[in-house]
Formats: C-alpha cells, structure tokens, sequence
C-alpha cells in the first residue's frame, strides 16, 4: 500500500474513475494481444511485405527524427531564449500540426509539394524533373512534420528549465556563444533531448493519415508499417494483428527506454 | 497571451457549451422535420461500396421524398471492408457491393439474407490526368507512368484492374502501383494527388468529370462489375430495409443508376 497520508486524502470516487480509466487504457492492449496466432508469428513478421514495411518504417522514422532535429532545436531556441514579437503566434504554429487531423496535413502537403498544383512542387517538376510525392521524401515529409511539434516542445521545456547561470559563469569564463551552447546547454538539456527525440520518433514511425494522403501506400516504398497494418487488415488479419503487437512493442520500449525522464520525475 | 494563459480553462468551458448548444439545437431541428407524414418510418444504415457514392444518395434522396418519416444513412467503403465490418457487427441494414462475391461471403457467414439481386452494372476505364501529358492510350501504355494508383489486392476494383491487367498481358512494377483503401480514394489519387494513372470504374470517372482524362479499356480486355444488394439478416429495420432494396431496383431506381453511369443488370 501506498504511504495513507495521500490515500486518505483521495476521495473514493475518483480512485474507481482512475481504475476505469487504467483498464480503458489497457484493454486495447489486451485487444491485440488476445489476436495474435502466436504459432505462425515469425512467419508472417517475415513475409515479404512485412518485413519492407518494417524496414522502410525505420528509415524513414530516423530521417524524419534527423530532420526534425535540425529544423526543432533552432525553434525551441527562439521559443524559450528569444525574446522576439510574436512568440506566441510561433508556439501556436509549431503546435498546429500536433492538433491538426493528419490527413489534413496530407493535403496541406499536396498543396505545397505536389506536381500538378503545389505551391513548391510544381516548381521543383517543372525545372529540375522532381517529383516529391508517392516518393521516400514524401514520407520523411509527412513524418517530419508530424513528428517536429513533439520535438520542439521538449526542447523548449528543458531550455526553459536550465539555470541560465551555468552558461553566465561559462561565458565569465570566456566561452563563446557556440562553446556555451556545446559544452553547457547541449549537456544538462541531454534528458529533455533524449525524451523529445523518442517522442517525435515514435510519432514518426506510427505516422498514417498524412503519409496515405501525401506518400501514396507503394509497397517497398512508400507503404510503411501502419500503413501495412491497415492492409493488412482486409487481406490478411493475423498478419495486422502481428505486425500491430510489433508496434505497441516498440513504443513500450521507448516507455521504457524513457522511464526516468517521465514516470520517475517527481522523486 | 500566451498559449498555457491560465483563463483559458473558462474560455475553453464556453466554447464547449456553445458547441454543445449547437448540436443540441440541430439535432432537435432534425428530429422536429420528420415527424410527418405516414407510412414507413425510421432510420437504415446501408453499407455500400465507395463507387456507388453519389448514385445511392441521389436514390437515398428521391427514397426519402416518398417517404419522410424514413432516414437513410450511409456507410460507405471498399467491399471487403464493408463485409469484415459486418461480420465484426457493425450495424447496418441493407448491404451493396461492387461485386456478388462479396454479398455471397456474408449469406455464406449467415449475416445476410439469401435473396441476393444484381441491380447494377459497371466497367473499368483509365482515368489519367487532364489532356494526358503522358499520352497513355491503353493498359500496356500504363508502364510509362511513373505512378499508377490501384484499389487494394483484395478490394473488388483491385480484383478488376488485376484481371484486366492479366488479359492485357501487362505487368506493372509493384514499385510504381499506390493501393487505396477503395476506387473514390484510387481516383482522387489521380484528381488531388500526382498519380499518372488509375484504373477505376467507368461511373467514377464520369463523376470526377473535367478532373480527369478518361481512356476506354479495349473490350476484349475489360471487365464487368455486377453489383449485388441484399438485407442484412439481423436489420432492426428490415421493412424499411427491403422497401429501400425495392426502391433501387424498380424503373425509378434503375434510371438513376443509369443517370450515374451505370448499366442496366
């Protein structure tokens, strides 16, 4: 039992709403376990198709990390160190794809990436012959995009959370600008990093309505893991169900990988 | 002004209260606009397949002209979709698909009843984009095209188009192919994405109108849709369900069918 103290003090009715809500949570879990044919497991996780899906998820979901890394840790920066006009407005852009339904964000996308009719797209198609949808880039697109919110928002988090002084007596001691952020910023900002990282790429690698809409769903190319979940739903169930238990494995991985960032931070 | 302003939490409270005053007053104003009338009353579910879209809610409106008190309201998706919905028990009523195996599977599962009919017939055409820049002129032409859209292996119109690819003798590289969920969303890959090409049915592309370019697939190589329609078994409605089956196929129904680009069973 839990110190009573704080049982005490938690009224009933809440304690049954919170278990209801555990058990609302876990029963989808159950839900896949429960359908799994654990005798031909491996091999369906080994046909063809599945193994492409896996394989292609993975690239892109790092590319998209990659990517999100590089165009958040800036965004973040200016959100939580910068004091520029307009914050607000940033916070709020840099939010809306996290709200946005994806699909959405699919055709958002078509409208700047696409050849017949995209703000940027029809430029690239016409002058250098590049189509960027049904293409590995859309997907990295799609995921970037949906992934990059996550990122920067923890970034920021854990900028706002450093003690500036650390990087004040750096910078008394004759660091520059770029030593400072290196060698003070970039190490105490280390578990925020960690924990916005495997955010954003889980959110890449369970990324759909955006990459249907934007990618296509070519298989060996575009067609990345949810997207072969759903497939596979129709033509071939136990094979989803497999291919689904593979993906709530990996995120109660990064659950894991991450359980002093998140569920052990009170202490 | 910031976005975590503590009053947001009170700004947010009107704003659900509002949206749910909303609902509220148009689902009042729904339920006030139908209590006329004699006759059949009700509402049915109809599962149909994503190609019969714009047909069956033109029927779904002359239907309800005749009969007020009855709501129709609709389910549409790919076939086999459909057929795993209603096996998992997702309500519906009537249930109409692009071919008759799909119907057959359900009589088979006992979900249906047997009284299955063909009310309607479709075609495979080439939908490409408009003047078709890529000069596509048959299914052999479509190996060109850097990307072709397809309905899903197990859907019916990827059934189709696979069909009619095998008698044209035409493979196409499974790395040019992007599968959609049914034939609305393999045509619009075409109409809002940058698919080359589509093979679809005859009555998507005539609806897509100037959207598309449309290219006739060669007799000998094409494939007919029959499309099949049956109650469900376990319809809460099934009067309703079976006037509304009756609906489609007599002479009204048929004509509007055929208005859509669908040919007589």
């Amino acid at each position: 039992m839990a110190p009573s103290t704080v049982t005490s003090r938690t009224p009933r009715g809440l304690t049954v709403v919170a278990v209801l809500g555990a058990v609302f949570l876990l029963l989808p879990l159950l839900g896949i376990v429960r359908r799994v044919a654990w005798s031909s497991l491996w091999q369906q996780l080994t046909s063809p198709q599945v193994t492409e899906a896996l394989r292609l998820s993975l690239l892109a979901s790092i590319l998209a990390t990659l990517c999100a890394l590089i165009l958040g840790f800036p965004l973040a920066w200016l959100l939580a160190r910068a004091k520029v006009r307009g914050r607000s407005l940033l916070r709020a852009l840099v939010t809306l794809p996290m709200v946005m339904p994806p699909v959405v964000g699919g055709i958002a996308l078509l409208g700047v990436y696409g050849r017949t009719n995209g703000l940027l797209g029809s430029f690239l198609y016409d002058t250098f012959g590049v189509q960027v949808t049904f293409s590995l880039t859309a997907v990295v697109i799609a995921e970037t995009f949906v992934a990059l919110p996550f990122l920067v928002l923890a970034i920021e988090g854990g900028l706002r959370s450093i003690d500036l002084r650390y990087e004040e007596s750096a910078a008394v001691m004759g660091a520059g600008p770029w030593q400072r952020l290196t060698l003070v910023t970039l190490k105490l900002l280390r578990p925020s990093l960690i924990a916005g990282v495997a955010v954003a790429w889980a959110r890449a690698l369970g990324e759909f309505g955006a990459t249907i809409t934007f990618a296509g769903n070519i298989e060996g190319r575009t067609q990345t893991t949810p997207l072969a979940v759903y497939m596979l739903l129709e033509s071939d169930p136990e094979a989803a169900y497999a291919l689904s238990l593979v993906l709530v494995l990996v995120c109660v991985g990064v659950l894991f990988a991450l359980r002093d960032q998140w569920l052990g931070r009170r202490s | 002004m910031t976005n975590l302003d503590t009053k947001q939490p009170r700004v947010w409270r009107h704003g659900v209260v509002g949206v749910v005053l909303v609902f509220a007053a148009l689902a009042m104003s729904a339920s006030l606009s139908h209590a006329s009338s004699t006759g059949l009353q009700g509402t049915i579910t109809v599962s149909a397949a994503s190609s019969l879209t714009d047909a069956f809610k033109a029927l779904a409106r002359d239907f309800r002209q005749a009969n007020p008190k009855v709501r129709v309201t609709f389910n549409f998706g790919s076939s086999s979709a459909l057929v795993s919905q209603v096996q998992a028990g997702a309500p519906a009523d009537v249930f109409a698909a692009a071919d008759t195996a799909s119907v057959d599977k359900l009589a088979r599962t006992g979900h249906v009843n047997r009284t299955r009919r063909v009310f309607a017939k479709n075609s495979l055409m080439i939908a490409v984009k408009p003047a078709n820049p890529m000069g596509i002129r048959s299914l052999k032409d479509m190996t060109r095209a850097r990307v072709v859209a397809l309905c899903a292996k197990a859907v019916p119109c990827g059934l189709y188009a696979a069909t009619a690819l095998q008698r044209a003798a035409v493979v196409l590289p499974e790395s040019s192919v992007t599968r959609s969920v049914d034939a609305r969303a393999t045509i619009g890959a075409v109409v809002n994405g940058d698919a080359d090409a589509a093979i679809v049915y005859s009555t998507d592309v005539k609806a897509a109108g100037g959207s598309v370019a449309s290219i006739v697939i060669s007799r000998d190589q094409n494939v007919t849709a029959s499309y099949a329609i049956a109650s469900i078994r376990r319809s809460t409605n099934a009067k309703v369900a079976q006037a509304f089956i009756d609906y489609v196929m007599s002479p009204a129904g048929r004509s509007t069918l055929v208005r859509f680009g669908f040919a007589r069973p």
